[in-house]
């Protein structure tokens, strides 16, 4: 099962949309929340290669997330790290957190989903807690500006190139990944596991490996988070955060890596987008989400695939006619 | 001292049981985990507390009832506007989670354009004077609490085991299109999981409105923690419900007092986690273990 044509020119087709982007709204705010986006979507690119390639729920991916930025963001600003050298760094950060919970990936559904609640909850509560590193519910400030080789990152449209690109990274990284012997192996594990044990597939280690890279994916993303808003909270690290993620992923459709970016775009800029109706922002996204789970089972990507397959029919349905009048 | 913890951590976890029994039997029938149940909790605090502005002389177990009801119909009303209808058109799992997700974003905005979002204080329900208990002075909505959540939890072990629609709804839990071929209505019944699993999360919502506040973002957290106590005792388990509920509410209450108040809630997760990869099934695990 190799990435198909179709995928990379999805691929290709993102990336140049988000790399043209800043040409077509070159506004501040903007700016802004495209870069949100580049960093939700890496978020949604690690929970989907844990949701939709293994099948493996997790409802805790803000606790890597929250190490990686405030471990990011202690590098820079207390060790004076190169931002650099603290970008992957923070994903080892995430990456060693998750190791820790690598027992726990031979659960199964539900329980698992609880355990990485548990530990999302705990993480959560040191970083609130220890105030002498984090700053506790004040939160941390004075978080340098990004840094590429001594140069300062000041205009958000160049700082938004540099998340875009990272995130592009991630995602054809995980397009290769998907597709190599240990993607295909992955998706063997969350058809049917017990098959896949019994065709001699380490399952275990297949699932912890899986969980280990979508923390290290969400330990960067925290990285690019902290130098964004450049101060942190332990409120942007809540359960919230995990079930955030987890909307993403389901509501651009499970198992679709161009739908985990079209998901994150979407909980970003949505409730932007829905400031005009006031009080009722929340409660029309909500409905709307209840909605959309209602009308496409594949989320939005399922959704555009199905109108896509329908258009390109209408546009193939001519062709017999013409060739009977030509006759 | 330690009576008194002992019956403030009992109180609590019978607020935790009642709504991870709801989790449970909604997990047991449609292997959803029903984010949702917290908010229905909290729909059921506001209407008890409502019921007490409009008419300030009704006795506590009618204001409980009356959190029950709302509960119950908030509920049922979830599963017929959404949840039917998603399992009809059999869309994969995580969507219908998803979609309880998206009801529990719903409920929380809703209850804050009707309720506000100020703390509303519950009046004394259960009266004011301390009572003895073993030498120590008990707050009696502690006890009222703890007796009124154990009769409820006896209640519902009697009409699942004694009456046709319990015993409907076990069937369909253990398997649907066995009970359905023995003449059992698989819409009814699960309405009546939901209706019931709602009552439970109403009464919990008008015991720990009085226990502190009610406000609107009240079920998120109190929600996820009885979810993790659901999962404690074990998924799908009446008994494990109510054993998991009793004793996340005393690991946390002793734990506030006994190790740290700002890490109570981590106590308690950390329990979890090291007891799943011991006993991946919960509590009911141990006696389980044979089958």
């Amino acid at each position: 099962m190799n990435a198909s044509r179709r995928d990379w020119t999805i691929a290709f087709a993102g990336i140049g949309f988000a790399a043209l982007l800043p040409f077509l709204a070159p506004d501040g705010f903007v700016m802004h929340l495209m870069t949100s986006v580049a960093i939700a979507a890496m978020l949604a690119l690690g929970l989907q290669m844990l949701l939709g390639v293994s099948g493996q729920l997790s409802i805790g991916q803000a606790a890597f997330f929250g190490l990686g930025a405030y471990g990011a963001a202690l590098m820079t600003k207390e060790a004076g790290l190169p931002f650099l050298l603290a970008l992957p760094l923070a994903g080892v950060i995430g990456g060693i957190a998750s190791l820790a919970m690598v027992p726990i990936t031979r659960l199964r559904g539900p329980y698992l989903a609880v355990a990485t609640l548990g530990f999302s909850i705990m993480v959560y509560l040191v970083l609130k807690n220890e105030e002498w590193a984090t700053g506790g519910s004040y939160g941390l400030i004075g978080i340098p500006r990004p840094e590429l080789f001594g140069f300062r990152l000041r205009d958000p449209m160049l700082w938004y190139w540099f998340c875009a690109a990272v995130a592009a990274l991630t995602y054809v990284g995980m397009l290769l990944l998907q597709t190599s012997r240990f993607g295909r192996a992955l998706h063997a594990v969350r058809q049917n596991e017990d098959a896949a044990r019994a065709s001699g597939l380490r399952v275990t280690l297949l699932k912890s490996q899986c969980f280990v890279i979508s923390a290290v994916v969400s330990g960067m993303a925290g990285a690019l988070f902290a130098h964004h808003l450049r101060y942190l909270n332990p409120n942007d690290f809540t359960f919230w955060k995990s079930i955030e993620i987890l909307i993403m992923v389901v509501i651009g459709g499970v198992g679709s890596l161009a739908g985990a970016v079209l998901g994150a775009a979407v909980v970003v800029v949505l409730p932007e987008l829905l400031r005009v109706v006031g009080d009722y922002r929340m409660l029309v996204f909500g409905a709307m989400l209840v909605a959309v789970m209602l009308v496409g089972e594949g989320g939005l990507a399922g959704i555009i695939g199905g109108l896509w397959r329908r258009a390109a029919a209408l546009l193939r349905r001519p062709r017999p006619a013409l060739r009977s009048a030509a006759e | 001292m330690l009576t008194s913890i002992f019956v403030g951590g009992l109180a609590i976890g019978c607020v935790y049981a009642l709504i991870a029994l709801g989790f449970s039997m909604i997990m047991r029938a449609t292997s959803i985990i029903h984010f949702a149940q917290g908010e229905v909790m909290m729909i059921g605090s506001m209407s008890g507390l409502t019921a007490v502005w409009l008419a300030p002389f009704l006795p506590a177990p009618v204001v409980l009832l009356v959190g029950m009801t709302a509960g119950g119909l908030a509920a049922v009303a979830m599963e017929l506007a959404a949840y039917r209808t998603l399992r009809r058109r059999g869309v994969p799992l995580m969507n219908i989670i998803t979609a309880t997700v998206g009801m529990s974003i719903l409920c929380i905005n809703g209850a804050r354009l009707i309720w506000g979002s100020e703390p509303l204080r519950y009046p004394d329900l259960f009266g004011v004077e301390p009572v003895l208990l073993g030498g120590a002075r008990v707050p009696p909505q502690l006890l009222w609490i703890a007796a009124a959540g154990l009769l409820l939890m006896a209640g519902l072990q009697l009409f699942l085991k004694h009456t046709r629609t319990g015993i409907a709804m076990q069937a369909v839990a253990q398997d649907p299109d066995a009970a359905q071929l023995m003449g059992v209505n698989l819409t009814r019944t699960m309405a009546a999981t939901f209706g019931i699993a709602g009552m439970m999360a109403g009464a919990a919502g008008v015991m720990l409105g009085s226990l502190f506040f009610s406000f609107f973002e009240m079920g998120f957290i109190t929600g996820l923690k009885a979810f993790v106590a659901a999962t404690l005792g074990g998924l799908g388990s009446i008994v494990g419900a109510i054993l998991g509920g009793l004793l996340f509410g005393l690991i946390e209450t002793f734990s506030a007092v006994y190790v740290s108040s700002a890490y109570k809630d981590a106590v308690g997760m950390l329990l979890l986690i090291l007891l799943l990869l011991f006993l991946p099934q919960g509590l009911v695990g141990l006696w389980r273990r044979g089958r």
